[in-house]
């Protein structure tokens, strides 16, 4: 840009734009948890000492760390293959990856609708094993942990393929030559090399999920409710923006809690990198 | 390709295969769903027809819907473009105090969950009126699709051969003719993949849509969201083959982009 131009004046628009239409309905949002139906902290109060809130909070942090550790179990071989593969099946298998993030999240929980309904393939070949009655996997937190680990499954492959792609092969090399078996190279080497990127990956695919509300909504069941949609429950059938709030920004509490460690360990501003 | 010790094992690549059959394989299904002739959710489809694609194309339940996602799409891209790119100049171009933070500042609406900013919206929106409105939308989308353009032209800007700005100064150009005739080109292809990025940010959007767009403004996403969540109606299956194929043809789209961009990085 020409240096006519004073950084300020750069910034502006987005920062203005930030302010105006992020900022300020963030804020009204904190402004009803403290004021809705009346001034002070009586919607912390409840949404922090009911029990039915407490099985919320510790359900979503339990689908999340599951959903978390799937990715990490699923994504890891198959970004180490790639890395260590290289060459025309490294680039087909990126882009399998790649095109995940071109397909809305919405068309992939259809897609498991299907397959996890009573007249999908899974219950089609549970009959055919001759298992009567068939699972019942739709509408349970099964389905939705499965759908998410679908769909948060690419951010956490691309994560840990930048680092891994990174190593050096002659450190692999070396400890071969060195002695170590496979797994020990493996294990001395490759893995603590990758440890930053598995954190990485982690706490992106933690709070991705945290905050999951389609998806969730759609395959899972009404009863066992993560923390976004008690928040749009409180919303759509309670009208009660007071403690809709209020939970909105424990929720935006605890994310902020988990991009400062992100931050600490990784730096936000690597995403853009 | 990898030869000796550092090349993966058989496991690894069985392993590895399998991941890439289980994220494949829920898209491909999709295909022949649109094509059955059951009036519901069925795999494998008994028999194949084009009756949803008809239905979808004459639907105008479906196709408003389509068109509005569309329009807000382009809307918000082009105004996230407006406001996002002379930031992303200003953080990897010049140096100033709190660059970082304001990086990271700029990075939060991607990171903040869109429950939290559909029901922030649902209610300032409500108040002002533009709850149910494209303006509403387009604002919504614009915001949250910042992060994604400045993470679009910011790789781009980086990959930009300064020399070439420096020789154009040592030709004899202005500031401002080199950035008119050197950079502005060089980024063309920049502001297509970030354009078409946030485009893709807005298209499929359901969250925030859900709440501040009623009937006559419903998005895709959220007229989808209705039909699954009804389990009734099999055309979300047409739509879903629909944007499949959109995504494979962009991805194609921005693949070329790239290449045709790699020249300027030499």
């Amino acid at each position: 840009m020409k240096p006519g131009i004073p950084t300020w004046l750069l910034l502006l628009p987005a920062v203005a734009y930030l302010v105006l239409v992020f900022g300020a309905p963030l804020g009204n949002t904190f402004w009803m948890s403290i004021t809705e139906p009346s001034l002070g902290l009586q919607n912390f109060e409840t949404i922090l000492t009911d029990p039915l809130y407490a099985r919320v909070y510790l359900r979503t942090v339990l689908v999340a760390a599951s959903v978390t550790l799937l990715c990490l179990g699923f994504g890891y071989p198959l970004a180490h293959y790639m890395a260590r593969r290289g060459g025309l099946a490294a680039a087909l298998l990126l882009g399998i990856c790649g095109l995940c993030f071109w397909i809305s999240y919405l068309v992939r929980t259809y897609a498991w609708t299907v397959i996890l309904g009573n007249r999908g393939p899974v219950t089609a070949v549970a009959r055919w094993l001759g298992i009567e009655p068939p699972p019942v996997l739709l509408f349970t937190t099964t389905a939705s942990l499965i759908a998410m680990t679908h769909i948060l499954l690419p951010y956490m492959v691309l994560t840990l393929y930048v680092v891994l792609a990174r190593i050096d092969p002659n450190l692999i090399r070396a400890a071969h030559s060195l002695g170590a078996s496979r797994w020990q190279s493996f294990t001395a080497v490759v893995l603590p090399l990758s440890l930053p990127a598995v954190v990485s990956g982690c706490l992106l695919v933690f709070i991705f999920c945290v905050g999951f509300y389609v998806t969730p909504t759609l395959l899972g069941s009404p009863r066992d409710m993560m923390i976004s949609s008690l928040i749009a429950n409180e919303i759509e059938a309670l009208l009660d923006f007071g403690s809709a709030s209020a939970l909105a920004m424990m929720l935006l509490a605890a994310i902020l809690v988990l991009l400062t460690i992100y931050d600490r360990l990784v730096g936000i501003d690597r995403i853009m990198r | 390709m990898a030869r000796g010790p550092e090349a993966p094992s058989l496991a690894n690549a069985v392993l590895a295969w399998c991941v890439a059959g289980f994220i494949l394989a829920p898209l491909i299904i999709i295909v022949p769903m649109s094509f059955s002739a059951a009036s519901s959710f069925e795999f494998p489809p008994l028999r194949y027809w084009l009756g949803h694609y008809r239905t979808y194309f004459s639907s105008a339940d479906w196709l408003q819907p389509t068109l509005n996602s569309f329009l807000v799409g382009i809307a918000s891209s082009a105004l996230t473009l407006l406001v996002a790119t002379p930031a992303a100049f200003a953080v990897n171009r010049r140096e100033f105090a709190g660059r970082r933070a304001l990086q990271i500042l700029l990075l939060t609406p991607m990171l903040v969950p869109s429950i939290i900013m559909a029901i922030s919206y649902y209610s300032v929106f409500g108040s002002l009126g533009l709850n149910q409105t494209y303006t509403g939308i387009i604002l919504a989308h614009s915001c949250v699709s910042i992060p994604v353009v400045l993470i679009a032209m910011s790789a781009s800007l980086r990959n930009l051969d300064r020399n070439l700005e420096r020789a154009a100064a040592i030709c004899g150009a202005t500031p401002t003719q080199s950035f008119r005739l050197v950079t502005l080109p060089l980024l063309r292809p920049a502001f297509i993949l970030a354009g078409f990025f946030a485009f893709i940010h807005s298209f499929d959007e359901a969250t925030i849509s859900l709440f501040i767009s009623g009937r006559e403004v419903s998005t895709l996403p959220k007229r989808m969201f209705a039909s699954i969540h009804l389990e009734a109606d099999p055309v979300v299956a047409v739509v879903s083959a629909l944007m499949i194929f959109i995504a494979v043809f962009a991805m194609a789209i921005a693949t070329l982009l790239r290449q045709r961009r790699q020249p300027a990085r030499a």
